[in-house]
């Protein structure tokens, strides 16, 4: 099947030539969506696991913390970026903070059901035991939380993967780029490979933390 | 505890691979290399090839040439480059005039003058403005053979009367630009039907046109692709548009005597010609802008 | 901050109310694109979850296929989409429906599928036929969650019908795009209040619907849901 579009030329869904002499600006694309991924998630977690907690320690904090999140979440994330650009730039910065700031509104939800689904009767017997409160959080109920914490990280990444191709209208853009080229210079290939790509790593992302999954919860394994 | 390993193994390998990320991401330069140039570029596919041809040259010359490409329009890229985000970008004078003039209205067809003036303004941030090229690509109106036929147009003053019966489409910051809508306005007096945000000279426009959505639509005069079309120009009869030279408009810290020479030496090469057979390159032969601009370059034997 | 100054005095100036640039217009837009899309997305993803998870068939290869449709940017298939089929509102309602089905499909299969053996053998031994019995039976149980799934849907496909702006759509999009292009931050972030504001209202109106279509006997019994859990967002 081919895309045609008003000429006689009739290109190709994959012109296997462009491909060939582009790898190293597919690669680069690619490596760039790597990073600003691998980024973005790690500091949502990073941000995530204290104020989770905190949320569920305190409940006072727990309703504006999930209404200030549940708010930015329905904000187009093509606004945050271009409302960004006059303060940090046509810059991965400007594409990190509302990227973080999703993984955040993602990850603190799921640490709070994570941590709310520990058994009282659990938490009881670790006080019973003599855990103190803040060993008992990091030995005890984090690692029971992990389930709805991994949920939260492959939900977090797959969309932080689709959502980073917007960002190629500030600029930056990874995989993005090649879609921005796509469509501006009326040619499919990049538009193809750049979906292809975005697809495969979403995958590849997924089976590495599911595997990740696997390996931080052995107790979970043999079943 | 076989837990507390596994988890203790998962936050350091976590760890280790975001500090490789942010380790690689940072751009390694060569230490033979004469400095790092970003070339930055507008949405269009003409100015990435501008883009290719003056930083290969550069690169040829032993610079490192960052590309920040598709960046949008000079609304976007004008401020990259006042923050140092980009060191150059090609530009065209006599709308890049009125883009730091806010629109005062001086730009002409003496592209000497113009460009002086250009460099007064970029003076106070900056910036200046080199030798201006021969090669010129400046706003242009087109419409299909029907739509000309039918009103029997030739010269954009015959859309005046009937302005209001055709809707025009363009880049989305075309209402806001002084060779554009509101010119259209002020020195020919046509208010249109409507206008349709679509893309500078791209495919969204094109097809605009196929489908009959616009009338009248924003070209380029250096486009090669619009006989093919059907797409026929209006002649700009009372002088909207202006001296368009390609001009590289560069941060003067960046602006040495060897860069300049460089960037010049291929301005003056350049000729409206040029860009009208590399558009073409592009547009109708799908050829990327790179390998346009490195077979111009052989041709033209720059990396003699 | 005078952004936010600025931004309340674009969205209550009578001049951006008129016209066909105007909020009543790209309002209606954004609405027509988004309605269209949930609607056939549903229409696809409805039958096919609900006959799959009666039958629990090809569960595994639903779910796969569903996460494939997540993982696709949206920006990329409103770009294909322009591409294979042009300018207008049906290529964006297609992708937008694409885009759409994913969670629908999964909502709706793991709902059929989550009904109790022991209800639908009770079902059955009460002499319902297997239509009646899905009918009767087992769809009124699944309505909260596949209505869960057609609201996170809803609310997705209102966000991303903002990127049909970069395909020359209309929509909300269009002030974030053009605001974008003209540096007018004023219309750039009113965009983005307005298309946050119809989020939220999609996602109230329909859970409010969600409420009238459950079951009365399943809503005294079941606990209200927090729903803690966010879905993918796509743009």
């Amino acid at each position: 099947m081919v895309g045609r579009l008003f000429l006689d030329y009739v290109d190709p869904w994959i012109n296997w030539d462009w491909l060939s002499q582009h790898v190293p600006l597919v690669l680069s694309a690619l490596w760039d969506h790597i990073t600003l991924t691998v980024i973005a998630v790690a500091l949502g977690l990073v941000i995530s696991l204290p104020v989770g907690v905190a949320a569920h320690r305190w409940r006072w904090f727990r309703l504006p913390v999930l209404a200030a999140t549940g708010a930015f979440y329905t904000i187009p994330s093509i606004a945050l970026f271009a409302l960004l650009v006059p303060y940090t730039g046509l810059s991965g910065t400007s594409a990190e903070i509302p990227l973080v700031g999703y993984n955040v509104m993602i990850l603190v939800r799921n640490v709070l059901v994570g941590l709310a689904a520990v058994p009282p009767d659990v938490r009881d017997a670790a006080d019973g035991m003599g855990y103190r409160p803040m060993v008992r959080l990091l030995r005890i109920e984090l690692p029971l939380a992990l389930p709805a914490i991994f949920a939260g990280l492959r939900i977090a990444t797959a969309s932080t993967i689709g959502i980073i191709t917007i960002t190629a209208v500030i600029g930056v853009g990874g995989l993005g780029q090649l879609i921005l080229k796509g469509l501006i210079e009326n040619f499919n290939t990049p538009l193809v490979v750049a979906m292809v790509l975005s697809v495969a790593l979403a995958f590849a992302a997924d089976l590495v933390l599911a595997g990740s999954q696997r390996l931080a919860m052995p107790w979970a394994r043999s079943r | 505890m076989t837990r507390k390993i596994g988890m203790g193994w998962l936050v350091a390998g976590f760890v280790a691979l975001t500090m490789v990320v942010a380790a690689c991401g940072s751009s390694s330069s060569s230490s033979t290399s004469k400095g790092t140039v970003t070339i930055g570029g507008f949405n269009f596919p003409e100015s990435s090839i501008l883009a290719q041809l003056y930083g290969e040259s550069l690169a040829h010359a032993g610079y490192t040439v960052n590309y920040k490409l598709l960046l949008g329009p000079r609304e976007i890229v004008a401020p990259a480059l006042e923050s140092g985000q980009i060191d150059v970008y090609p530009g065209y004078a006599a709308t890049d005039l009125e883009y730091y003039n806010q629109g005062a209205g001086e730009a002409s067809g003496d592209v000497t003058a113009t460009n002086a003036k250009l460099n007064s303004h970029l003076q106070l941030l900056g910036l200046e403005a080199l030798t201006p090229s021969a090669a010129v690509d400046q706003n242009a109106f087109a419409v299909t053979k029907d739509t000309q036929s039918k009103y029997n147009l030739t010269k954009l003053s015959d859309l005046a009367p009937i302005g209001s019966q055709l809707i025009l489409g363009a880049g989305p910051e075309c209402p806001t630009r002084p060779f554009c809508q509101p010119g259209l306005s002020s020195v020919y007096g046509i208010t249109f039907k409507d206008f349709k945000a679509l893309d500078t000279d791209g495919p969204l426009t094109r097809a605009a046109f196929k489908n009959g959505s616009i009338q009248v639509g924003l070209v380029f005069s250096s486009d090669a692709d619009l006989t093919s079309l059907g797409l026929v120009v209006l002649q700009d009869d009372k002088h909207l548009e202006n001296a368009d030279n390609v001009v590289p408009i560069i941060r003067t810290s960046v602006a040495s005597a060897d860069v300049t020479t460089i960037l010049n030496k291929l301005s003056a090469g350049l000729t409206t010609a040029d860009l009208v057979t590399m558009n073409g390159q592009v547009e109708l032969q799908h050829q990327d802008a790179d390998a346009v601009a490195q077979t111009y370059l052989q041709a033209h034997n720059y990396f003699a | 901050m005078t952004i936010l100054a600025n931004t309340w005095r674009w969205l209550i100036n009578p001049a951006h109310w008129r016209g066909s640039d105007g909020i009543p217009v790209r309002l209606g837009e954004h609405l027509h694109l988004s309605i269209e899309a949930v609607v056939i997305g549903a229409l696809i993803a409805l039958p096919i979850g609900v006959i799959l998870g009666h039958y629990g068939r090809f569960g595994n290869l639903a779910i796969g296929l569903s996460n494939l449709g997540r993982a696709i940017p949206s920006f990329g298939i409103l770009v294909i989409a322009f591409r294979v089929l042009g300018l207008g509102d049906l290529p964006i309602v297609i992708a937008l429906a694409a885009l759409a089905v994913p969670p629908m499909l999964t909502n709706t299969y793991v709902a059929m599928q989550e009904v109790d053996a022991d209800v639908r053998d009770a079902a059955r031994g009460m002499g319902y036929r297997e239509l009646a019995q899905l009918i009767r039976v087992e769809l009124p149980l699944a309505v909260p969650l596949i209505m869960s799934g057609v609201r996170t849907s809803a609310v997705q496909v209102v966000a991303t019908a903002t990127l049909a702006a970069l395909i020359a759509g209309g929509g909300f999009g269009r002030y974030i795009v053009d605001g974008l292009a003209q540096q007018d931050n004023a219309m750039l972030a009113a965009g983005a209040v307005l298309v946050g504001a119809l989020a939220l209202a999609t996602e109230l109106s329909l859970a409010g619907m969600e409420r009238l279509l459950i079951p009365r006997g399943i809503r005294l019994l079941r606990a209200p849901t927090a729903q803690p859990m966010i879905a993918y967002k796509s743009a």
